[in-house]
């Protein structure tokens, strides 16, 4: 908190201690407290009605706010969240929709508490207003909170909230999003909470000052009141709930709701073993123009029942790809509630209680004021949160019970493309805005047993959608040429990882003029849908505009082009950060990311590649060149090819790697029941040195285990990018000046991958410390 | 004297109804006999006629119609046993299938398991994607050709799906809904090559925007409707041949039926059947009560199942899911959670007590079965309660076994909570009254409905156990325990009392009000294709009356709300009546000042439904009167009982319900064996059975 702009560091929220928080609030602010020691007092029974009726409570809002919202983001594509928190913001129960939010609303309601309780005053039938990203409720400014006390005789009783992503907020471009901000003066402009609700009633001087600054003014006057009513109807259902049992057992409940959360996460930390994990990102272009590389680092320390997330190192702000502490926290979240906590309930306020951040101010994920936010939650929040996801998974993997837990990296972002102009169809003139949401259906990554899911949505909204073809081309004067699953996008493994799509418009045959693009997104050269334990990265996300193709608007078109090479006309590479047109004789081209795979490919058995193959998930020539496998031409299985084939792929890896030309050794399965796993590939003999890392498929020792040693000693091969794979682009010197390379790491004695990045050049080796097991 | 007769073909029974109009009302429970379910029915047939004491061929020859209702179809499609289907979809988006747009993962989960993100994954492809292949066409959102079909690819693809050995062609084109002539043309180029090919095309089916629950709707279609069509043929010839006077007829999820001969065409609408029936019996049932506003709870073995009857209609939903693949045909909206007899009661890693969703199913069910079950239900709790007694069900048939029950509770529940074996067996029960509580309540709320305006009625094996509890904190007036002669088969009776149901819809989306000469043009191409509909069952009818709806939301929302069009003429008002409507329903649901008319409104969906009445009066039997309110003729004897935690054991009185009479009145707390099921009547609530034999329960 450093802002160069005296007094704007008095706009952030950092979580606090609950005792210095009580000293921050006006004493005109009278609390419902409960001693919390009492909470073991409320019998199994009630406390299982209670917690039950505060689940089914938060449910409601999630369907008040899908049924009311105009918002394609609420509707169709679950951008959105709400929770029930106590009166210190501590949060109870939240909703599975999109759960970066959760990281910031309890600092939101912290900062308000502090903020708002002696001037205007927190009172009952207030509801606050807010989008301001360093304040939280929100992690950027399109993300609009409404935050709503609830007050039992007089005495603050808890908050319920409600975050949805709104599509225009204002600001110099459609969308509210700006490649090419200077800075936050250059974006929306952020709002700290705000008393749009008094005593009930909605305020109409701040609501019209809300919508006024929006080119969407009715969808944001919607969704003000869905946010409001589901806030209302969860307020009364608590009420009654207090009627029947009594505040204090309500409060009770609550706090052993996080309490036993808090204790499950725990339980589960102390099973797994201690060290210290590493992993190391990048955000593409810092804005419009921008060719460099700017990394996010984290080192991930967990001792017995704790865990420490450590970003120092991370690039200083800069551009437009920061993202202020709320989006840090919120990276963290959005990956251990679904990664650490599935089965767990979402008693979000005890789970946070289980991880510290370490980080340096003024950082691309810790950004200080006035810095460009906008892209803060999928940008450098997302990417904190891949590298969060590596490192859990990374810890995981190691504990052979936790190993249904691992996955690799999903899409590793979301591929942004905000759509504008005037829709002329059938004689009208209106004027639209909207992302393509058809991105939402990202792949998933692969896990230990599972391939994964082709176009299954986002880790980080667990139930997040993509809307049909038919009520985009209803609402916008677009032309879907195709929308379809990409063959070849997952990231190849031993398990493959889930495919993304990609979809391509034209413009509708009586849509006149030219509309406006902006496009947003990393992952194009340094994939940030990063394979585990020798997995490939999923495709590079690619952004076209096909200039001039030969079916301009399918004016009478007798067919329908079916592919790129199909559209004619020339292509136009999108940048990472830009804007660009769509003309009418134009066609756009969206390929959003997959997920990683797990393993080598190598080791996927030959008979899965065929399924992929007959379901067109994988091309014969992936399926040879990449997977090893040869298909004859009935479709099946080659035996004796494939086991030729991949032995002579170990071998080039081998050259590849400068080791001698003697023959890698023979894949075989060596007894190593009661050995200590790291991963799919290694394993930990006992020596007196701490262990000795083995692979696991050839038997071959590799090094010490201590301090992560054995990876000096693992044969190293770089190459250009698409030795990965067709799915990975070919051209890095498009987007970026670094030099991207293949890098993989192996087994010396077989060459199993043990490790398959792209990366720039100078990207460091895995550090790695296990140190010890539960 | 003619009969109508109603048989609900169940995955485990048969159940039959027969009822003369006039007062006479048999019923029969027989196996069901899979593959060959039609024995079963038959068999059903038999013992109907047994119990009225005339042969099946007299019985048939006076039977007006058989409205049937199976469970076959659903599950097939939840097993996966289906026709192979070949899909054509348009160039370029074959994959709408498969991508499920990317909620494929989630849809029809609970939070609780969406929560559990690794764990979610999509459902197998309902084809493999080498079956489901695409022609060149488009059609664009104004139902305008900007490409046109290409028919020599399509007879290539027609003769490569044929080639594979495919039982059904699912036809899904965009934009279909607004103009169906290429999906036509399809059919026609497809029956060329394959002229008794089954093929379903999604404008027929689903002409409904959003392509993909158009698409999974026609695909499903296309795998159950040639094993129904194999199914209702020999079986309508069979009746026909025993001398059936009227015609046979399927009960659609929408709570309608239609003739067995156009059913197979219409598959998918017959999927919710069975479910349907329990609605609609609820609602034959509130008519001959005259209640108006009817909560219907049906609580099965692993099922709970609520739901609604306002103003004497069965509230609708537009569709449902199966198997994550959502499914476009009107439907009575019935709330599911697994919290039937069966839930299995748990305590979670973090000691938190948990009911269901898993069951014990019929095999090994409940631990007090014997039957190798060592998980606590429901129904152990009960019996530890002293709810239900060791003699069990069925007039001593199936005798339970305590000392299972209590095992099972002391090792899964009371120990792990540090619990007695009694306390855990009412947290059980009091757990399973608040979740089935929550349920309904939410059921009602979110109709945009109060609670406090509706009457309860409870049935199914472990409802009327249950009733008196999960309806305490509701408000609700009354709750009414359908007994009689059809109280172990009361989703057959709804099906035996059923009118015949079709409806018809477009999708037109367009900002609204329209002019009301796009209405007059819409609603009389609807009705005039209705009344062809009609015309095609062959049955006569009673009576017909039609019900029109627009679907509308405000501009840019995407779910819609079915909002109830006028009869008769249109006028220039009419569009603006129609609006009030929709923002008097929106407020009602959304509560006050949540409109909001700035933002634009917009028509999606016109639809109208024609209900046809039948013409018979299909009424309950009233039973004998009592002499006064004391039922202690009735009166079995006592058991030790606990209702209720705060109160503890209590030697209750047990009364036998084929003893009870109208009229006898009953103070809680007290038990009343059924020979299917048990009556729970707490303190403070009183019992009186009133004229039809029903068990009606009041809160003091």
């Amino acid at each position: 908190m450093t802002s160069r702009i005296p007094g704007a560091d008095e706009f952030t929220s950092r979580p606090m201690p609950r005792e210095e928080l009580l000293r921050q609030i006006s004493p005109t602010l009278p609390l419902h407290q409960v001693d919390e020691a009492r909470a073991e007092a409320v019998d199994a029974l009630t406390y299982e009605v209670v917690r039950h009726r505060l689940w089914a409570i938060t449910q409601e809002m999630g369907e008040t706010l899908r049924r009311m919202s105009g918002s394609h983001v609420v509707t169709e594509s679950n951008d959105f969240n709400f929770s029930i928190c106590d009166e210190l913001g501590e949060q109870v129960q939240v909703g599975t929709f999109n759960i970066g939010l959760i990281g910031s609303m309890d600092l939101a309601i912290v900062w308000t508490l502090r903020n708002r309780s002696d001037n205007p005053g927190i009172a009952e039938g207030d509801m606050f207003l807010c989008n301001d990203p360093w304040i939280g409720g929100g992690l950027h400014q399109n993300d609009a909170a409404i935050l709503a006390p609830i007050f039992h005789e007089g005495k603050l009783f808890g908050w319920t909230t409600a975050i949805a992503h709104q599509v225009d907020l204002g600001g110099p471009r459609p969308g509210s999003f700006s490649p090419s901000a200077q800075d936050v003066f250059g974006e929306a402009a952020p709002t700290p909470p705000l008393k749009v609700v008094r005593g009930g009633v909605l305020q109409r001087d701040v609501a019209e000052a809300w919508v006024r600054r929006s080119r969407l003014p009715h969808l944001v006057g919607l969704d003000l009141r869905a946010k409001i009513a589901a806030n209302k109807n969860a307020a009364e259902q608590i009420l009654r709930l207090i009627t029947k049992y009594g505040a204090d057992t309500v409060k009770l409940v609550m706090r052993r709701m996080m309490d036993d959360a808090e204790r499950r996460l725990r339980a589960k930390l102390e099973t797994l073993p201690d060290g210290t994990w590493t992993a190391v990102g990048y955000q593409e272009q810092s804005g419009t123009g921008d060719r460099g590389l700017y990394a996010i680092k984290v080192a991930m320390t967990k001792q017995a029942d704790r865990l420490v997330f450590d970003f120092r190192g991370t690039a200083g702000q800069t551009g437009i790809i920061n993202c202020p502490y709320p989006g840090l926290r919120a990276g963290i979240v959005f990956t251990m509630l679904p990664l650490l906590a599935g089965d767990i309930p979402w008693a979000a306020g005890g789970l946070m209680r289980c991880f510290e951040i370490v980080t340096d101010e003024d950082t691309i994920t810790n950004a200080s004021f006035p810095a460009a936010v906008g892209k803060g939650p999928f940008g450098p929040a997302w990417g904190a949160g891949n590298l969060v996801a590596e490192v859990l998974a990374k810890m995981l993997d190691a504990e052979p019970d936790h190993r249904t837990d691992v996955q690799s990296i999903c899409n590793g972002t979301t591929d942004l493309c905000v759509v504008s102009g005037v829709d002329v169809r059938g004689g009208g003139s209106k004027g639209f805005v909207s992302p393509v949401f058809d991105v939402m259906a990202g792949g998933y990554g692969a896990q230990v047993y599972h391939d994964g899911v082709d176009t299954g949505g986002r880790l980080i909204i667990p139930s997040a959608r993509a809307p049909d073809v038919e009520m985009t081309e209803y609402l916008y004067p677009l032309v879907a040429l195709w929308r379809r699953e990409q063959t070849d996008s997952g990231g190849p493994g031993r398990q493959r990882g889930g495919m993304s799509g990609s979809v391509c418009y034209v413009q509708h045959p009586d849509q006149q003029g030219t509309m406006s693009l902006v496009v947003s997104g990393t992952g194009k050269v340094a994939n940030q849908n990063v394979g585990l334990a020798g997995g490939y990265p999923g495709n590079s996300q690619l952004d076209l505009v096909v200039r001039d193709v030969d079916l301009p608007q399918l004016v009478d078109a007798a067919t329908i082009p079916g592919g790129l090479d199909e559209l004619g006309g020339h292509v136009e590479v999108l940048p990472c950060e830009g804007e660009s047109t769509l003309g009418p004789g134009d066609a756009l081209y969206l390929h959003w990311q997959a997920g990683g795979g797990y393993g080598d490919p190598l080791l996927r058995p030959a008979e899965d590649v065929r399924d992929d193959v007959l379901q067109v998930r994988v091309s014969t020539a992936a399926a040879r060149d990449v997977y090893g496998v040869v298909l004859r031409e009935d479709g099946e299985v080659d035996p004796a090819a494939t086991d030729g084939l991949r032995q002579e792929l170990r071998t080039r890896r081998a050259s590849g790697a400068g080791l001698p030309s003697t023959p890698p050794a023979a894949i075989s399965t060596p007894e190593l029941e009661e050995t200590r796993r790291l991963d799919d590939n290694l394993v930990v003999l006992d020596s007196p040195d701490g262990g000795t890392v083995a692979c696991a498929h050839c038997g071959t020792e590799i090094g010490p285990l201590a301090g992560g040693d054995f990876v000096a000693a693992l044969a190293r091969r770089e190459a250009a990018p698409t030795e990965a794979g067709p799915h990975i682009w070919h051209d890095p010197t498009e987007y970026v000046d670094a030099q991207i390379v293949f890098r993989q790491l192996f087994c010396p004695g077989c060459l199993t991958a043990v490790h398959s990045r792209v990366v720039p050049v100078d990207h460091p080796l895995p550090v790695d410390d296990y140190r010890s097991w539960a | 004297m003619p009969y109508a007769l109603g048989i609900d073909v169940g995955g485990t029974f048969t159940d039959a109804v027969a009822s003369d109009g006039a007062g006479r009302m048999v019923s029969a429970k027989t196996p069901t006999t899979p593959p060959n379910r039609e024995v079963g029915v038959m068999r059903a047939i038999e013992d109907l006629a047994g119990e009225l004491g005339i042969g099946v061929g007299e019985l048939l020859s006076r039977t007006d119609y058989i409205a049937h209702g199976t469970t076959a179809s659903i599950n097939a499609l939840v097993q996966g046993q289906v026709a192979d289907v070949g899909l054509i979809a348009t160039k370029g988006h074959r994959d709408a299938i498969y991508i499920m747009n990317a909620e494929g993962r989630t849809l029809g989960r609970s939070a609780h398991e969406i929560q559990d993100t690794l764990r979610r994954r999509k459902p197998a492809p309902l084809i493999p994607k080498y079956r489901a292949l695409e022609v060149t066409e488009r059609v664009d959102h104004a139902g305008k050709i900007l490409v046109p079909l290409d028919e020599d690819e399509v007879r290539r693809v027609a003769r490569t799906l044929v080639d594979q050995g495919v039982e059904a062609i699912a036809v899904c084109l965009l934009w279909s809904f607004k103009n169906g002539i290429h999906e036509q043309r399809v059919r026609e180029l497809i029956h060329e090559i394959a002229p008794d090919l089954y093929v379903t095309l999604s404008s027929e089916v689903s002409p409904r925007i959003r392509e993909f629950a158009r698409t999974s709707t026609t695909i499903m279609n296309a795998q159950i409707g040639p094993r129904l069509r194999t199914y209702l043929l020999p079986l309508q010839q069979q009746l026909e041949e025993g001398g059936l006077k009227g015609p046979l007829l399927v009960m659609q999820s929408e709570g309608g039926t239609i003739t067995a001969d156009r059913a197979p065409e219409h598959a998918i609408t017959t999927v919710g059947s069975v479910l349907s029936g329990g609605v609609i019996g609820g609602m034959r049932l509130a008519e001959q009560l005259g209640h108006h506003n009817v909560i219907t709870t049906d609580v099965g073995g692993t099922t709970f199942l609520a739901g609604l009857i306002v103003d004497g209609e069965p509230v609708m939903a537009p569709g449902s899911i199966v198997n994550q693949f959502p499914i476009n045909a009107a439907t009575i909206r019935v709330h599911t959670i697994g919290s039937g007899g069966g839930a299995i009661a748990s305590v979670d890693d973090g000691g938190n007590l948990r009911l269901g969703p898993q069951s014990a199913e019929a095999v090994p069910g409940p631990a007090c079965y014997g039957n190798g079950g060592t998980r606590p239900t429901n129904t152990d709790a009960n019996l530890v309660l002293g709810i239900l007694s060791e003699r069990g069900l069925l007039g001593g048939r199936k005798p339970l076994s305590l000392d299972l029950a209590r095992q099972a509770i002391r090792e899964h529940v009371a120990e792990p909570l540090g619990l007695t074996v009694e306390q855990a067996a009412i947290a059980i029960h009091e757990v399973q009254n608040a979740q089935a509580g929550d349920l309904v309540r939410r059921a009602v709320v979110q109709a945009g409905y109060d609670p406090r305006d509706f009457v309860v009625y409870a049935f199914g094996g472990a409802g009327p156990a249950h009733c008196a509890g999960y309806c305490q904190d509701l408000g609700v007036r009354e709750v009414v325990v359908p007994l009689g002669p059809v109280a172990s088969a009361f989703s057959a009776y709804g099906l035996a009392a059923s009118d015949v149901a079709l409806s018809a819809e477009l999708s037109d989306p367009v900002t609204f009000p329209v002019d009301h000469t796009v209405l007059e043009s819409h609603f009389a191409q609807l009705e005039a294709d209705l009344h062809r509909a009609l015309d095609r069952q062959k049955v006569k009818f009673h009576d017909v009356s039609l019900h029109r709806e627009i679907d509308l939301r405000y501009s840019m929302q995407t779910t819609e709300l079915a909002t109830a069009v006028p009869d008769g003429n249109f006028s220039e008002r009419t569009g603006d009546e129609i609006l009030e409507r929709f923002e008097e329903q929106y407020e009602r649901i959304n509560g006050s000042g949540s409109g909001y008319r700035e933002a634009g409104v917009q028509a999606i969906t016109y639809r109208v439904r024609a209900k046809a009445s039948l013409g018979f009066p299909v009424t309950l039997p009233e039973i004998p009167a009592a002499d006064g309110p004391d039922p202690a003729d009735a009166l079995l004897g006592h058991r030790s009982v606990c209702l209720d935690s705060q109160i503890g054991f209590v030697t209750t009185p047990v009364y036998d319900y084929a003893l009870l009479r109208s009229g006898h009145e009953l103070v809680g707390p007290a038990i009343v064996d059924v020979p299917t099921t048990v009556v729970v009547v707490p303190a403070g609530v009183t019992g009186r059975v009133d004229h039809l034999g029903n068990l009606v329960l009041r809160y003091q």
